[in-house]
C-alpha cells in the first residue's frame, strides 16, 4: 500500500510539473468560444487563470506559399480567405499594397465604391463580433439581432459583387464593374434601418448592468503594453490611443471625410466593446457621405494584361476592422511576387492575449478573447 | 524630425553595421548587419520608433534576410531595417526585449524560414506543426503538393516546344496533386 | 378534491371486505399515482422545452421549430425525445461507470421526488405532509448531489469545473431560498402545502387577493432570484455555462442520460414555480364559477388547478424571458450575490414580518413601509458604484 501523503505538502507532477492545487485545462481547438480553432492552455488555480499559452495553426493554410507561386492578380481570391469576416478590407489592403509598389492612380468612382464597400464591410464585421461576443458573456438575443443586420449587409454585397462572403470583388487598377442600379436607394435603406437599430443592441448590452459587470476592469491591457505588443485597431484605440491609419495614415479617399475615431481609456473589455459599438455608427456616416459625393465616370484605370510591378518592396498597411492590416511585398519585377507576406491584426493581438488573461477568472478569459476579436483565417494564415 | 535627421543620427552611432542605407519619401531603409542588429534596433525604438509593424523573412538564395518594419505612433516616419543573415547558420539576435510584440513574429520568421532568434523566451514552431521538417518559406523547399506557377498562355508554348508529351503534364499542374503511387491501368 | 380521497377509500373498503391485504390497495394506488405524476411530468418538460424555444424563437426575431407536427411544430420535443432514445448509449472510457450512471437517476429522482407535496387543487395532491415545504426544499436540493456525482465520474476537467460550481452555487443560494420562504410560513404557522394555500383566502384591506406576495414582494423576489439559481437557469447557468465550460457537468453524457439531465432541469423550474405559486401566489386560489352539470367541489377543483397550472406556467415563462434577455454573471459575482445582497435582503424580510406579527396587522402599513424604505437604503447602499458611461458620451 502506499503511504498517505501528508497534509499539506505540495505535491508536484512527474510529468507535467503542475502542483496539486494547479490544473491545466485545455481550452481548444473545439470549444465553442474560441472562435474558431484556437487552442488555448490554461493553467489554472481553482477559478482563476495563472497562465495562458496559446497555439495556433490549426488553420494554416500556407497563403504566403500559396502567394509566391500566384501572379498578383490570381492572389486576390486567396486575400478573401484572411478574414473571411471582413473579405473586402482584405481585399483592398492588398490592391492597395500593390497598387503603391506599382504608382497606379486609380479612378475617382473606383476609390469612393472602394471605401462604400470597406465601410459596409467594417459594420458587418462589428456585427459578428458584437452578436458572438454577447454569445460568449451568455446573451443570446443580441446575436439573431446582429445577424438579422449583418444578413442586409450581405444582400447588399450580393447584388454588387454576386457572392455573400468571399468578394474578390476589388482589382489592382480599380473596379471590375460598377454598382448596379438599385444599390444606391438599397444601400440608404439600409443605413435608414440600421441606425435605429444600434440604440436597441444599447438596451440590451450597453445598458444592461450584469453585463457592465462582466466587462469592466477586465482583461486590461495599458497603454504602454499595447504598444510594445503593437495591439492595432480597436485594441489599441482602446487603450486611449488615437490611431486609426484612416486618420493618421489616410490611404485612398478616407481624408474627404468627417468622422471620429472613438477612443476610450479604460483599457478594458469594455472599452473594446464601446470602441466597437462606437466605430459602427463613424462608419455609417462615412458611408453616407460617400454615397452623396459618389462622383460618375469609370471604375477601371487602363491597366496591362500581366501585371508586372517594378522591382522593389513595399510595407503597405489599411485599417481593418480588426486593426492594422499589413502587405510585405517583394517584386523582382517578374509577373508574382518574389516575397509576400501579410502582417494579420488579429495574430499581433492575439500575441498579448496571455498578457491580458493573468489573474482573471476562467469566464473572463470567454470575454477577454471575444473582446479581442480574432479570426483564425487571418491569424493562421 | 525628418527620415534624413534619423539616417543621420543612425549612421552617426552605426556607421560600420549600415552596409546600405535610402530615405524613400518618409521611410528610412536601412541594410544592418547582424551582429550589432539588436544595438540598431534599441536605438531606433529610442529615436521614436516604438511600434514595431511587423517581422518578415525573405529568402534571397545567397542569404536570408530579416526585415523589421517599424513605425510611430507620434510621428509619420517609418523604418524599414534589413538583416542579412548566413543561410546556413542564420542566427540573429531577438528583439523581444525591446518590442515585447516581436515573440510571436519571430517565432513565425523561425517556423517558415529557420532563423534562429539568440535570447528568445519561447522559440518553438508557430503556424506549422511542431514535427514539421524543413523550412516551406525558403525558395528550394519542395514539396509534391506544390502547384507551381503558370503563366496564361504558357501550356501551349511549352506544348510546342517540348513536344506532344509535355503538353498534359503541365496542363496537369494545375489540378491536385498527383498520387506517387502509380495508378494501375 | 375531496373526490379522490373518498374514491381511494372506497377502494380500500372494497378490497379489505374481499380479504385482500391492505398492502395490495396500496400498491396499486401508489403505482397509480406515480405513473400519473410521471406522465405529468414528461408531457409538461415536453411542453416547456417547445414552449422555451418558440419563446426564444420570437424574441430573438426567428420563428423556432415550425415542421415537426404541422402547427408550429408542436411535435418537435416528441422527435427530439425519440431521436435521443436512439441515440448511442455512450459512456467516456475514463469514467467511474457506476457514479457515471447513477448520476442523472439521482437527479431525476430528486426532482420527481418533489412533485409529492405539489398542491394542485383543492385536496389534489399526493400527500400533503405536515412539513411539506421543508420536503420539497430538501429534496430538491439532492439535485446537487446528483450533478457532483456527473461531474466528477465523467473524468473531464471541464465536467469537474462544473461541478464545482454548482456545488458552491447550490450552498450558496439555499440559505436565502430557505430564509425567503420562512416568511409566508411564519404567516401561515404551518408547513404543510395544502395549509398554506389555504390561509391564502382572505383577502387583504377587502381588495387584493389575500396571497402572501403582497406582505412579502421582498421575500418572493429573493425567492424567485434564488430560484432561478437553483434551477441553473441564466443569468446563473453558470455550472453548464456553454461559451465557459462548454456543457458543464453534463458535457461527456449523450442520449438517453442527456435527455434525463435535460427533462430534470425543466421538471425542476416547475417545481420551483410551483412553490412560488403555492407560498405568494395563492395556489389555487382565483374566480370560479359553478359549472353547471357538476357538483361545486369539482367546479372549484377544476378552476383551481387551472389556475395553479396559469400561475406556475407564468413564472415559468418569466424565467425563460430572463433568461434569453440577461448575460451570464460571473463565478465570483454570483457568490458575491448571494451572500451580500441575497441573504441581507431575506434575513431583515424575516425579522419585519416577525416584528409585524407581534405587534399584530395595524402596525403593517407603519412597519411595513419602514421597513421597505429601509431595505431600498440597504440594496442602494450595498450595490457598488458602477460605473456606467452612456453611448456618445466622451471619455
Amino acid at each position: 500500500m502506499e503511504k498517505p501523503i501528508p497534509i499539506g505538502t505540495t505535491v508536484v507532477m512527474e510529468r507535467t510539473g503542475e502542483t496539486m492545487e494547479e490544473m491545466y485545462v485545455n481550452m481548444g481547438p473545439q470549444h465553442p468560444s474560441t472562435h474558431g480553432v484556437l487552442r488555448l492552455m490554461l493553467k489554472l488555480d481553482g477559478e482563476y487563470i495563472i497562465d495562458c499559452i496559446p497555439y495556433i495553426g490549426y488553420l494554416h493554410r500556407c497563403h504566403e506559399k500559396i502567394g509566391e507561386n500566384r501572379n498578383y492578380t490570381q492572389i486576390i481570391p486567396y486575400t478573401d480567405r484572411l478574414d473571411y469576416l471582413a473579405s473586402m478590407s482584405m481585399n483592398f489592403g492588398y490592391v492597395l499594397a500593390v497598387e503603391r509598389l506599382m504608382g497606379q492612380k486609380i479612378p475617382e468612382r473606383a476609390e469612393y465604391m472602394r471605401v462604400i464597400l470597406a465601410e459596409l464591410q467594417r459594420i458587418a464585421s462589428h456585427l459578428i463580433w458584437l452578436g458572438t461576443f454577447g454569445l460568449d458573456l451568455g446573451n443570446f438575443t443580441i446575436f439573431m439581432y446582429c445577424f438579422r443586420e449583418r444578413e442586409m449587409v450581405l444582400d447588399l454585397f450580393e447584388s454588387v459583387t454576386g457572392q455573400r462572403l468571399n468578394y474578390s470583388f476589388y482589382r489592382i487598377g480599380g473596379m471590375p464593374m460598377d454598382f448596379p442600379d438599385t444599390f444606391l436607394t438599397d444601400c440608404q435603406a439600409f443605413l435608414a434601418w440600421f441606425k435605429p437599430r444600434l440604440p436597441e443592441y444599447d438596451a440590451i448590452m450597453t445598458d444592461n448592468i450584469l453585463f457592465q459587470k462582466r466587462v469592466q476592469g477586465v482583461g486590461i491591457s495599458p497603454p504602454q503594453v499595447a504598444v510594445e505588443y503593437g495591439l492595432s485597431g480597436p485594441m489599441l484605440r482602446a487603450c486611449g490611443i488615437k490611431w486609426d491609419l484612416r486618420r493618421n495614415e489616410p490611404y485612398s479617399i478616407y481624408d474627404r471625410f468627417e468622422f471620429d475615431i472613438p477612443v476610450f481609456d479604460t483599457c478594458d473589455v469594455w472599452a473594446r466593446y464601446m470602441v466597437r459599438r462606437r466605430e459602427m455608427e463613424e462608419s455609417v456616416k462615412i458611408v453616407e457621405q460617400a454615397l452623396a459625393q459618389l462622383p460618375p465616370g469609370e471604375v477601371m484605370a487602363k491597366m496591362p494584361k500581366t501585371i508586372k510591378p517594378p522591382a522593389g518592396q513595399i510595407y503597405s498597411r489599411a485599417e481593418s476592422p480588426r486593426g492594422e492590416i499589413g502587405f510585405y511585398i517583394v517584386s523582382d519585377g517578374s509577373p508574382k511576387p518574389y516575397r509576400y507576406k501579410v502582417r494579420s491584426p488579429a495574430y499581433v493581438n492575439l500575441s498579448a492575449l496571455p498578457e491580458m488573461l493573468k489573474g482573471c477568472l476562467v469566464a473572463d478569459c470567454v470575454a477577454v478573447l471575444g473582446s479581442v476579436d480574432i479570426v483564425l483565417g487571418e491569424v493562421d494564415r | 524630425m525628418t527620415p534624413e535627421e534619423i539616417l543621420e543620427q543612425l549612421k552617426q552611432k552605426f556607421g560600420d553595421a549600415i552596409t546600405e542605407s535610402e530615405v524613400k519619401g518618409v521611410e528610412v531603409r536601412l541594410t544592418v548587419k547582424p551582429e550589432q542588429s539588436w544595438e540598431v534596433c534599441r536605438l531606433v525604438r529610442d529615436i521614436g520608433f516604438e511600434y514595431l509593424n511587423c517581422i518578415s523573412g525573405a529568402d534571397w538564395m545567397t542569404h536570408l534576410e530579416v526585415v523589421y518594419d517599424l513605425s510611430s505612433l507620434q510621428h509619420p516616419n517609418k523604418a524599414h531595417l534589413r538583416v542579412p543573415v548566413d543561410r546556413d547558420n542564420p542566427v540573429v539576435r531577438t528583439v523581444t526585449d525591446i518590442w515585447r510584440g516581436a515573440n510571436w513574429h519571430e517565432r513565425e520568421c523561425y517556423d517558415l524560414f529557420g532563423v534562429r532568434f539568440d535570447g528568445h523566451p519561447d522559440l518553438r514552431r508557430i503556424l506549422l506543426p511542431e514535427d514539421w521538417a524543413g523550412y516551406p518559406l525558403r525558395k528550394d523547399y519542395t514539396d509534391e503538393r506544390l502547384v507551381p506557377y503558370t503563366d496564361y498562355g504558357m501550356e501551349e508554348k511549352v506544348a510546342k516546344a517540348e513536344g506532344e508529351k509535355a503538353a498534359p503534364k503541365e496542363a496537369r499542374s494545375l489540378q491536385p496533386p498527383t498520387p506517387t503511387k502509380p495508378a494501375t491501368a | 378534491m375531496m373526490i379522490f380521497a373518498t374514491l381511494v377509500e372506497r377502494f380500500y373498503a372494497a378490497l379489505a371486505a374481499w380479504g385482500i391485504p391492505w398492502i395490495v390497495p396500496t400498491l396499486v394506488v401508489m403505482v397509480i399515482v406515480v405513473s400519473v405524476v410521471l406522465a405529468y411530468i414528461s408531457v409538461a418538460a415536453m411542453f416547456m422545452i417547445w414552449w422555451e424555444r418558440k419563446i426564444s424563437a420570437h424574441i430573438q426575431v426567428r420563428y423556432g421549430p415550425m415542421r415537426v407536427g404541422g402547427w408550429h411544430g408542436w411535435a418537435q420535443s416528441i422527435a427530439d425525445g425519440i431521436k435521443l432514445l436512439l441515440k448511442e448509449d455512450l459512456i467516456p472510457t475514463g469514467a467511474d461507470k457506476v457514479v457515471f450512471v447513477l448520476a442523472p437517476m439521482v437527479v431525476f429522482g430528486a426532482t420527481v421526488a418533489a412533485y409529492v407535496t405539489i398542491p394542485w387543487a383543492p385536496g389534489l395532491i399526493v400527500r400533503d405532509l405536515n412539513i411539506g415545504i421543508l420536503y420539497m426544499v430538501s429534496i430538491s436540493s439532492l439535485v446537487v448531489v446528483g450533478i457532483i456525482m456527473a461531474g466528477w465520474s465523467s473524468n473531464n476537467k471541464y465536467a469537474t469545473l462544473g461541478a464545482l460550481r454548482s456545488a458552491a452555487q447550490a450552498v450558496s443560494y439555499e440559505v436565502p431560498l430557505v430564509l425567503s420562504l420562512l416568511g409566508p410560513v411564519m404567516i401561515a404557522g404551518t408547513m404543510s402545502m395544502g395549509k398554506l394555500v389555504e390561509a391564502q383566502s382572505g383577502r387583504w384591506f377587502g381588495v387584493l387577493p389575500g396571497w402572501f406576495v403582497f406582505p412579502q414582494i421582498v421575500a418572493f423576489l429573493t425567492y424567485f432570484t434564488c430560484a432561478l439559481a437553483e434551477c441553473n437557469r441564466l443569468p446563473f447557468d453558470i455550472p453548464e455555462a456553454e461559451s465557459e465550460l462548454v456543457a458543464g457537468f453534463h458535457v461527456e453524457y449523450s442520449g438517453m442520460r442527456f435527455a434525463m439531465f435535460f427533462l430534470a432541469e425543466y421538471a425542476n423550474m416547475f417545481v420551483v414555480s410551483a412553490i412560488a405559486t403555492t407560498l405568494f401566489l395563492g395556489g389555487w386560489h382565483g374566480p370560479w364559477i359553478p359549472l353547471p352539470g357538476l357538483p361545486r367541489e369539482v367546479a372549484h377543483g377544476l378552476f383551481g388547478l387551472v389556475w395553479f397550472q396559469v400561475k406556475c406556467y407564468f413564472l415559468i415563462f418569466v424565467m425563460m424571458w430572463l433568461r434569453w434577455t440577461l448575460a451570464r454573471l460571473r463565478v465570483d459575482q454570483l457568490m458575491g450575490f448571494a451572500w451580500k445582497v441575497l441573504l441581507p435582503i431575506s434575513f431583515a424580510n424575516l425579522i419585519v414580518t416577525g416584528l409585524v406579527l407581534i405587534l399584530g396587522k395595524h402596525a403593517l402599513l407603519y412597519v411595513g413601509g419602514i421597513a421597505i424604505l429601509l431595505l431600498v437604503a440597504i440594496l442602494l447602499a450595498a450595490r457598488p458604484a458602477a460605473r456606467t458611461v452612456r453611448v456618445g458620451e466622451r471619455t
